[in-house]
């Protein structure tokens, strides 16, 4: 069935099955392959994206279900060359190791500081406890939230 | 592809839904998806049949929403999880709504999944059915003609939780007066299921515990009230030791005798500090 899908400010018209996930359209399909896919369980967060500013996980999203929602992935948030500030973040606090947690961390960040610009140390920890990281230990990357919404601030 | 091949159905009204319900001999509703496409997958790794069609719940507007009404809370079948915390109704005895949607799962999952997915699952180790037991809350179907019926949440749970009609929401008695507590006991696992949930709720006047409600969620069967608890509590005082004396009041049908002397053990600290905290 054809679908319109508004992703990353813009309308994309694809074909897909009714039994495609999000993921797999996004990544498959529209080639934005910065959503990663890992556990296919919604337990590690690496496809995690915005949808209606709400941080949610791609591999649990039926693709034709997402028609009419605003959706914003890791390649929406630098614009042309400028990174976003989280970006920078994570990149200047060495909150990247393998890197593949990185894209849904980022959009989990990119969720709580739209909300709430200033959070604190159990509010990052909540809003990112859908990420899983096998490399860092996570003090980096709270560490590069912390300076994220010092950025933005 | 991730899921075997079925028809996707995005019905826009409650006349669409019920259509397609009538219609469609295999289908199977999608609310917030956090637990069918799992389910989805599975079947589909264990070479099981999987239905042929889909019914999407996302654009039927009347399924959304929270509200206040005439001194009851309304949470439509869609209410997020996220949503029910956010909600600015959430006072009094319905504050505990919050403090057990807050901890289910991780974030996204909770921007995602839905009330009426936790109550209609069908999974007995869902958290918000021991809630909506121990609130006395009443539990809102659609038949395939559009007549509403309604059921006691602990009757509903008590049968099964089976049912062929759609759900459509809850609708919770406001009780300024009533006490209330939320205690759970997990083990370390990639999904957080509590092993025991126990909601209790009582008006303590007098010093006396009055009107009591405990419903237990121990992983075995779906979430029922224990009533034995329930009595001696209702004839007792407030008192330091009342969380200690209780232990020898426990429908102990009702908690899992699988569970090894450790668990069984923790099941216990976990009733002890429920009945401590409504003492208070």
């Amino acid at each position: 069935m054809k679908i319109t899908l508004h992703i990353n400010k813009k309308n994309y018209e694809v074909e897909c099955a009714g039994h495609e996930t999000l993921i797999e359209v996004l990544r498959d399909t529209l080639g934005f392959t910065g959503t990663k896919n890992s556990c296919n369980e919604g337990e590690c967060g690496s496809c995690t994206i915005i949808v209606n500013g709400k941080s949610v996980l791609s591999c649990m999203m039926l693709a034709c279900d997402c028609e009419g929602l605003e959706i914003t992935t890791i390649e929406g948030l630098a614009q042309e060359d400028e990174l976003h500030p989280i970006q920078e973040s994570f990149l200047d606090k060495g909150a990247v190791q393998c890197g593949f947690c990185t894209p849904g961390m980022v959009m989990a960040t990119k969720a709580l500081l739209d909300k709430n610009p200033k959070p604190n140390k159990n509010d990052i920890e909540s809003a990112l406890d859908g990420n899983l990281c096998r490399c860092t230990g996570y003090k980096k990357i709270i560490e590069a939230v912390e300076d994220a919404s010092k950025k933005i601030e | 592809m991730q899921l075997k091949p079925f028809t996707f159905h995005s019905p826009q009204s409650l006349n669409e839904v019920l259509d397609l319900v009538n219609k469609l001999q295999d289908k199977k509703i999608l609310a917030g998806g956090t637990f069918l496409l799992n389910n989805l997958r599975l079947l589909k790794k264990r070479g099981i049949k999987t239905p042929q069609n889909i019914i999407s719940l996302r654009k039927v507007e009347k399924l959304h929403g929270i509200s206040l009404e005439k001194n009851k809370l309304i949470i439509k079948a869609m209410t997020t999880l996220c949503e029910l915390c956010e909600s600015p109704d959430l006072k009094h005895n319905f504050q505990i709504l919050k403090i057990v949607a807050k901890g289910i799962a991780t974030t996204p999952i909770r921007n995602m999944a839905t009330i009426g997915g936790n109550l209609t699952c069908r999974y007995a180790w869902t958290e918000m059915p021991t809630v909506m037991i121990a609130l006395e809350a009443t539990m809102h179907f659609i038949d395939e003609t559009g007549k509403e019926e309604s059921i006691l949440a602990e009757q509903f749970f008590k049968n099964g939780a089976k049912s062929n009609k759609l759900f459509s929401h809850v609708s919770i008695p406001l009780q300024k007066q009533a006490n209330l507590t939320y205690q759970r006991i997990s083990k370390q696992s990639p999904v957080d299921i509590p092993l025991l949930a126990i909601c209790a709720k009582s008006q303590n006047a007098s010093k006396h515990f009055s009107l009591t409600r405990i419903a237990v969620n121990s992983g075995v069967n779906f979430a029922q009230r224990d009533f034995i608890l329930e009595e001696f509590l209702n004839k007792s005082k407030l008192s330091k030791s009342i969380d200690e004396e209780a232990l020898n009041h426990l429908d102990n049908k009702i908690y899992d005798a699988r569970s090894d002397e450790y668990k069984q053990h923790m099941f216990k600290i976990c009733i002890k500090n429920a009945i401590r905290e409504l003492a208070l």
